[in-house]
């Protein structure tokens, strides 16, 4: 059973060209979008102005703390039951939930980054002229992102392994296509191949899977053992 | 295009309020089932790891990285579809339930528990084998209390991804709370009662045990070391 059967290479090929494009693209979608939006909360958070802090707090526990699957459905099934025009395709759907999720991640990250940087940095920029925006954009940011790297790395393998959610409401990612492929294997000739693919094709996904992140997981170990040693 | 929306969590509660509780009670089962069978799997190959036991230690550095680096969505897909595909590894959908997330948190209380074994001063160890302890000894009485200290706040980050992950059990249809609540909404067309409830349950459990480890942390700091 372990012979390479004749549906191997019109599925493999499936599974990248409609499978991992489809994961890939979320993923950098969701990675950009989490930065820009964790960041700026997370640099506001350090702002001492206590009804901003306990929004954003609000805000990051609440999409920390909920399965991203519930998430998910509240994003999918719930905003157009709120509000009609608030309707997503699976893919926005999918790529809104993991924004949440992974600004939420990225904005507590960012606090204790910046948080990090010692006060004299925040006067001597003061002291040159620079205001608020100007500070944090040029000077304290900037120092800010050696620390923030690890968890940026995290966070994209956490996005990566989490885009199989989308499959669940329709959405085009790997499992999904692993599973249409399992359907196609298993369907009776013409339509199918007549033979059982759940234990290789699910095998398979896990080792894409793997490949990926384990190269991620790796780098991020690197770079944090970097930031510890400096 | 003017939809009437009605919202009425108390009538929706009161009417579905008996299954939902039984969907919460299979959803503390199961994380109640795979937080023990995590503890005992990253005790064990964590301390594999940690005193670099041969053979035991690779095979564990292989089993935490696989499941590290995959998704769990897939994970569970895998045991319940893949070896569903044949008779002698084919299991019950509960079975599949506990399994998968307690295999997840086993993989990461590994590295919980190594990191907190490691973190275990050498002389210590040291020690209780120069008492005439066994290094089993060493390890039930030494090693195991100190470093199960420090590694309980990251392990309960992991006892509270478990009851999350829980949640995925959806896809496999165990009537958990999410899937309870999910099949309830698609009858009854009350989606947004359905969310209000799955997000308020979650989010108590999630906080309260959060607020547990901050109060662990400083109970349990180490005398000496806070």
């Amino acid at each position: 059973m372990f012979d390479r059967p004749e549906w191997a290479d019109p599925v493999a090929h499936y599974l990248i060209e409609h499978g991992l494009t489809g994961t890939l693209r979320i993923a950098v979608i969701a990675l950009l979008a989490s930065s820009a939006i964790g960041i700026t909360l997370g640099t506001l958070m350090t702002i001492r102005f206590a009804p901003s802090r306990a929004l954003i707090r609000l805000y990051v526990e609440v999409w920390r703390g909920l399965p991203i699957i519930v998430t998910l459905f509240i994003v999918y099934f719930g905003f157009p039951a709120i509000y009609r025009p608030l309707e997503f395709d699976p893919f926005t759907a999918g790529t809104i939930t993991l924004t949440l999720w992974g600004s939420a991640q990225i904005a507590e990250a960012t606090r204790g980054a910046v948080q990090s940087i010692p006060r004299g940095q925040h006067e001597a920029a003061a002291a040159l002229g620079f205001g608020w925006v100007g500070r944090h954009v040029s000077v304290i940011l900037p120092q800010a992102t050696r620390r923030l790297l690890p968890p940026l790395v995290s966070l994209l393998i956490g996005i990566i392994l989490n885009t199989t959610l989308i499959g669940i409401i329709g959405g085009a990612e790997l499992l999904e296509a692993a599973t249409r492929m399992v359907e196609v294997v298993n369907a009776t000739p013409p339509a199918g191949f007549g033979d059982r693919g759940e234990f290789r094709i699910y095998a398979g996904v896990m080792l894409i899977f793997f490949l990926i992140c384990f190269p991620l997981t790796r780098l991020s170990a690197w770079l944090e053992r970097r930031l510890v040693r400096t | 295009m003017t939809i009437a929306v009605t919202y009425d969590l108390g009538a929706f509660l009161s009417e579905n309020w008996e299954e939902l509780l039984r969907g919460l009670g299979r959803t503390l089962k199961v994380s109640a089932i795979a937080i023990v069978g995590s503890v005992v799997i990253g005790v064990v190959l964590g301390a594999a790891r940690a005193h670099r036991i041969p053979v035991v230690r690779q095979l564990a550095a292989v089993y935490v990285e696989v499941i590290r680096n995959t998704p769990i969505l897939v994970q569970i897909f895998f045991l319940y579809f893949g070896l569903g595909q044949f008779e002698a590894t084919r299991m019950e959908v509960f079975t599949v339930a506990w399994l998968s997330v307690m295999l997840w948190g086993g993989a990461f209380n590994t590295e919980n528990f190594r990191a907190g074994f490691e973190a275990v001063p050498r002389n210590l160890r040291e020690a209780g084998l120069a008492l005439g302890f066994s290094r089993l000894a060493t390890f039930l009485n030494v090693t195991l209390p100190i470093g199960g200290r420090i590694a309980l706040p990251s392990s309960i980050n992991t006892y509270i991804a478990v009851l999350k992950n829980t949640a995925l059990l959806y896809v496999i249809s165990y009537p958990e709370l999410t899937t309870t609540a999910f099949q309830i909404q698609a009858l009854t067309l009350e989606t947004l009662e359905a969310w209000t409830v799955l997000g308020v349950v979650y989010l108590t459990l999630v906080w309260t045990l959060s607020a547990l480890i901050r109060g662990l942390e400083s109970h349990l700091a180490l005398p000496g070391e806070a």
